[in-house]
């Protein structure tokens, strides 16, 4: 996999001269230079000068240093690192998508909104809520388009209110979002069993006691906008008293945000509109198998709840039918909504990432209503499964049963001075990637490992074998561990270095 | 189900090893109550073959154009076929965010190079691993600017910022009760300077000008920067058509502290607005304010060089609530794009490509202003964008160039009431005299209004 050790920054090899682009021939008469002299452009010190082969070559060396989905099994938890269908990727390249234009007149996208709109039906279908944007571009604008539609619902209802009660198992995008959104975070402390308190918790080390979710709903009361909830939460457990803690909040007016992204474990078998969930975004580049490109593009469209609806962002794609004659098939026509008064307006340029989009609603008619639903069986069977095979090997510090993803701590191996750090390196050293570590914070030494439905029994067999012989080596050599990986291109790196002093860019020497 | 692997001798094994029956008895933490009874309302799985016909069935329901006069934030260029052969390559577009750095080298050090790229095509300092778009970028940037110009809590806009960006900064500023955004008039096409000398005060943070702004109108920065900066504010350059740094000054040369936009134009189609891909460049000063991931160089073990994240104490992940932006995924693949496209241009390619816009966007207005009923508005250079005033019927002009497949520019009147029977025009290297021709006889024989 890794053929060259080494492979130098582009600006190191550039030579004058060199050209991996070339121009048409140029049909009209050159351009007249109107630019100020002080506008014109002086020069550059980065851009290199390469040919095309040059820059093919060092694309796919560096490619090779890469971790993708079709090297193996991608054990992030809470990543959902599922198969990307290549079926997806033909289908969001066809010219009739990719050439659209987004300020093209709405008789001119038909296909377009089509297809948005079939993308929505299923969305509400599968999360039983009745209104939807696609225009976030990730989860976290999802986050922040749901809780601005709750700060809109609260404004026209007469006060904005202060706070969102977050748990402290939460993805930190949640606060961050409650933040970007103007209100203030009281964080909801966890029970021994990974779901939300509602009584007080006293924390054994120091004493001081945490409010849980009955007090604080009692002293704030109707200063709470809302909760932002992921569930399944961040230890792959199920809310189970959700649809309490939904009615606790509505008691005093709040409403509930749930988190998406571990919607993997509730597709088909379970839907937030059932539970009490005002508003929730999906990641559409984790449950509905869009590639996660290295960090991005994904998408995050947020559902909600009727009285939500009239706040969502502006343009919404509505359907009319076309009149026809008896006993003739209907026929629809799309068309943008931008006349909506109280809606809290843009949260994207243009119509969010629709090449996403395009690629979630082919994995949604891949699959179909039965498929939807065998994969989440499957991912839950494939999680339960590392369970069954890592217990005792590894601690389950929370023995709650598991959905989508299991969540071990390190303390097994912290007796021989080997943390989760150290048990992460040497995956990559067996030629794995890690699962997500020290993450929920929750959990002492996070190892959260989710399969998700796209491995076969040969698959999690052998990252279970491979896991338990770093059990095995962490107990007879565990020295040996502080060094991995050793097998990688390159050794641990001095990250505190990186931070301190830090180099962001090339700059010519 | 051909994205499920196991057979069902295998998935009995999996089901025998953890001790249940069937796969709905793992369900158990989930209360009865909650479960979804039946199962959901949608249609059965297609086989790729069917599946393939209905996206084809709905992508051909789009009409098809010759070409496209239309830019107004999404730029048709050419696309070389290397970008599309290399991001295809699983070890790019399968990986996560490159969290685990021994094993994520590949995407680490591209992000670096692409940090280097857009620090001089801005000429600014630092910059992040991507932003959602120009809109999102613009929020980031003016978010960050009153987070680094304490105390004060106004951010001036200039009208010549793209319409749907300055609809998404106010979306965004209206959570917070304690931050103002005011907009700057334009004056023939450009911010007007006295106007924005009325609206500085201590209180103002930064200052936002398109560059080119939405009328394709090259604003002076150098002009505005006096004032701006005399005020104590920052002055951010915001641009949409990344291409146009090829042809202009960078804008931390020019006098810009910021700058930010919209780089779609690096690598991409249209693509019905997104994935596009926002960036956000600024002084070194300045960096650890900056939102999102920033990739930095540094060394292992063995000393040998090597790219990490870093200066991640800014991030949600570790300040949750006192992060500098709740971003996480942003646009990965499309930094990718850009930065192969940028390394096949090269300096020479870029600014090549760059006057290929200027020549072709002066000629079309060139041959638009032979025509009786265009007229032109403005005086003031642009790179591949301009607006004339059109005397005729809008809706008549469109309705005959879509007859021969052509996409006529924007109607500004939906966005500048002071600009209406205005035409926002964009021509580009994709645009062929042959191509600009035919819709200069389409318009001759639109039928003149009564």
């Amino acid at each position: 996999m890794f053929l060259r050790q080494r492979e130098s920054l582009s600006f190191d090899r550039s030579v004058p001269g060199k050209r991996g682009m070339d121009l048409p021939k140029l049909d009209v008469p050159a351009a007249k230079d109107t630019r100020p002299a002080h506008l014109k452009r002086s020069g550059f010190d980065a851009l290199p000068e390469l040919s095309e082969v040059e820059v093919i070559r060092h694309f796919t060396r560096l490619s090779k240093w890469n971790y993708g989905v079709d090297d193996g099994i991608y054990p992030l938890g809470s990543c959902t690192m599922k198969h990307n269908p290549r079926l997806n990727e033909k289908v969001a390249g066809l010219p009739g998508f990719t050439d659209s234009h987004p300020m093209a007149p709405d008789a001119l996208v038909q296909g377009n909104l089509e297809t948005l709109f079939t993308l929505q039906e299923w969305l509400k279908e599968i999360t039983g809520l009745p209104g939807i944007t696609l225009q976030p571009s990730a989860g976290a604008a999802g986050e922040l388009t749901g809780v601005m539609l709750i700060r809109a619902y609260h404004v026209a209802q007469g006060a904005k209110r202060r706070v969102i009660l977050i748990p402290d198992s939460g993805h930190g995008t949640n606060p961050a979002t409650a933040a970007m959104a103007g209100y203030e975070v009281v964080e909801l402390p966890s029970r021994p069993d990974g779901t939300i308190s509602f009584e007080d918790v006293t924390d054994p080390l120091n004493g001081k006691v945490r409010k849980g979710l009955k007090t604080l709903v009692a002293e704030l009361g109707t200063e709470i906008a809302g909760a932002m909830i992921t569930n399944p939460n961040t230890v792959g457990v199920f809310e189970f008293r959700f649809k309490e803690i939904s009615d606790l909040l509505h008691s005093v007016g709040a409403l509930v945000y749930m988190d998406g992204a571990n919607m993997n474990a509730l597709v088909g078998v379970a839907r937030p509109g059932d539970f009490g969930v005002d508003v929730m975004h999906l990641n559409l580049h984790k449950t509905f198998s869009t590639p996660h490109g290295g960090g991005g593009p994904g998408a995050g469209p947020v559902c909600c709840t009727e009285k939500l609806l009239p706040f969502l962002p502006v343009p919404v794609v509505v359907r009319d039918t076309v009149k026809v004659g008896e006993g003739e098939v209907p026929r629809h026509t799309y068309r943008w909504d931008w006349d909506r008064p109280q809606s809290i307006g843009k949260v994207h340029t243009f119509y969010g990432n629709f090449g996403i989009l395009v690629r979630a609603l082919t994995y949604c008619l891949s699959h179909g209503s039965d498929g939807l639903k065998e994969a989440t069986l499957r991912a839950i069977v494939n999680a339960n499964y590392i369970r069954a095979r890592l217990k005792g090997a590894y601690a389950l510090h929370i023995d709650s049963p598991s959905l989508h993803e299991v969540v071990f701590s390190d303390t097994l191996q912290a007796k021989h001075d080997v943390h989760t750090l150290d048990i992460a390196k040497r995956l990559i050293d067996h030629g794995y990637h890690p699962p997500t570590i020290y993450f929920p914070l929750i959990v002492p030494g996070a190892l959260m490992i989710e399969p998700t439905e796209s491995e076969d029994k040969g698959e999690l067999d052998a990252f279970c074998d491979t896991m338990l012989a770093i059990a095995k080596e962490v107990e007879e050599n565990p020295e040996a561990l502080h060094q991995a990986p050793t097998l990688a291109p390159l050794r641990r790196m001095d990250e505190t270095t990186a931070a301190r002093k830090p180099v962001l860019r090339w700059t010519k020497a | 189900m051909r994205y499920l692997p196991s057979s069902p001798a295998e998935d009995r094994a999996l089901l025998d090893t953890i001790g249940v029956a069937r796969a709905e008895d793992l369900l158990t933490g989930i209360p009865e109550s909650l479960r979804l009874k039946g199962g959901l309302d949608l249609p059965a799985q297609g086989s790729e073959q069917e599946v393939t016909w209905q996206m084809l069935d709905l992508a051909n329901k789009n009409t098809r154009f010759c070409a496209q006069f239309l830019g107004a934030g999404a730029y048709d260029h050419f696309v070389p076929a290397a970008i599309d052969a290399m991001v295809g390559r699983q070890e790019w577009f399968t990986a996560y965010t490159p969290y685990q750095p021994e094993i994520s080298q590949g995407t680490l050090q591209h992000l670096f190079e692409y940090q280097t790229l857009i620090c001089d095509l801005t000429g600014l300092d630092v910059t992040n691993a991507s932003l959602y778009d120009g809109g999102t970028a613009c929020v980031e940037t003016a978010l960050m600017a009153v987070r680094v110009q304490k105390k004060r809590h106004t951010v001036l806009v200039s009208r010549g910022l793209h319409p749907l960006y300055r609809q998404v900064l106010k979306t965004n500023f209206a959570p917070h009760d304690d931050l103002k955004l005011v907009e700057v008039d334009l004056k023939d096409g450009v911010t007007d300077l006295a106007d924005l000398q009325a609206k500085l005060s201590g209180d103002v943070a930064a200052v936002m000008v398109g560059y080119p702004n939405f009328l394709g109108a090259v604003e002076d920065l150098s002009a505005l920067a006096g004032p701006v900066h005399a005020a104590g504010a920052l002055l951010v350059s915001v641009t949409q058509e990344a291409l146009a740094f090829g042809w202009l000054e960078a804008p931390g040369k020019a006098g810009a502290d910021m700058a930010c936009g919209e780089a779609m134009s690096f690598g991409n189609k249209p693509n019905f607005g997104g994935p596009y891909l926002g960036f956000l460049a600024v002084k070194d000063a300045h960096k650890r304010e900056i939102p999102g991931r920033v990739v930095g160089q540094t060394k292992d073990l063995d000393g040998r060089t090597g790219y990490v994240l870093t200066l991640t104490a800014r991030e949600q992940h570790i300040r949750r609530d006192k992060a500098t932006s709740n971003i996480c995924s942003n646009q990965g693949l499309v930094t990718l794009r850009a930065n192969i496209f940028l390394q096949l241009a090269g300096p020479e390619g870029l600014k090549g490509l760059a006057e290929q816009n200027v020549a072709k966007a002066q000629y079309l207005r060139q041959r638009l202003l032979e025509l009786p009923d265009m007229e032109p508005v403005l005086e003031v250079p642009f790179f591949n964008e301009f607006v004339l005033r059109y005397t005729g019927d809008y809706a008549a002009l469109q309705e005959a160039c879509l007859k021969e497949s052509l996409l006529p520019g924007l109607d500004l009147g939906r966005f500048y009431p002071e600009y209406q029977g205005c035409i926002l025009w964009c021509a580009t290297e994709l645009h062929t005299r042959q191509m600009i021709e035919s819709l200069v006889e389409i318009l001759a024989r639109v039928p003149a209004t009564v």
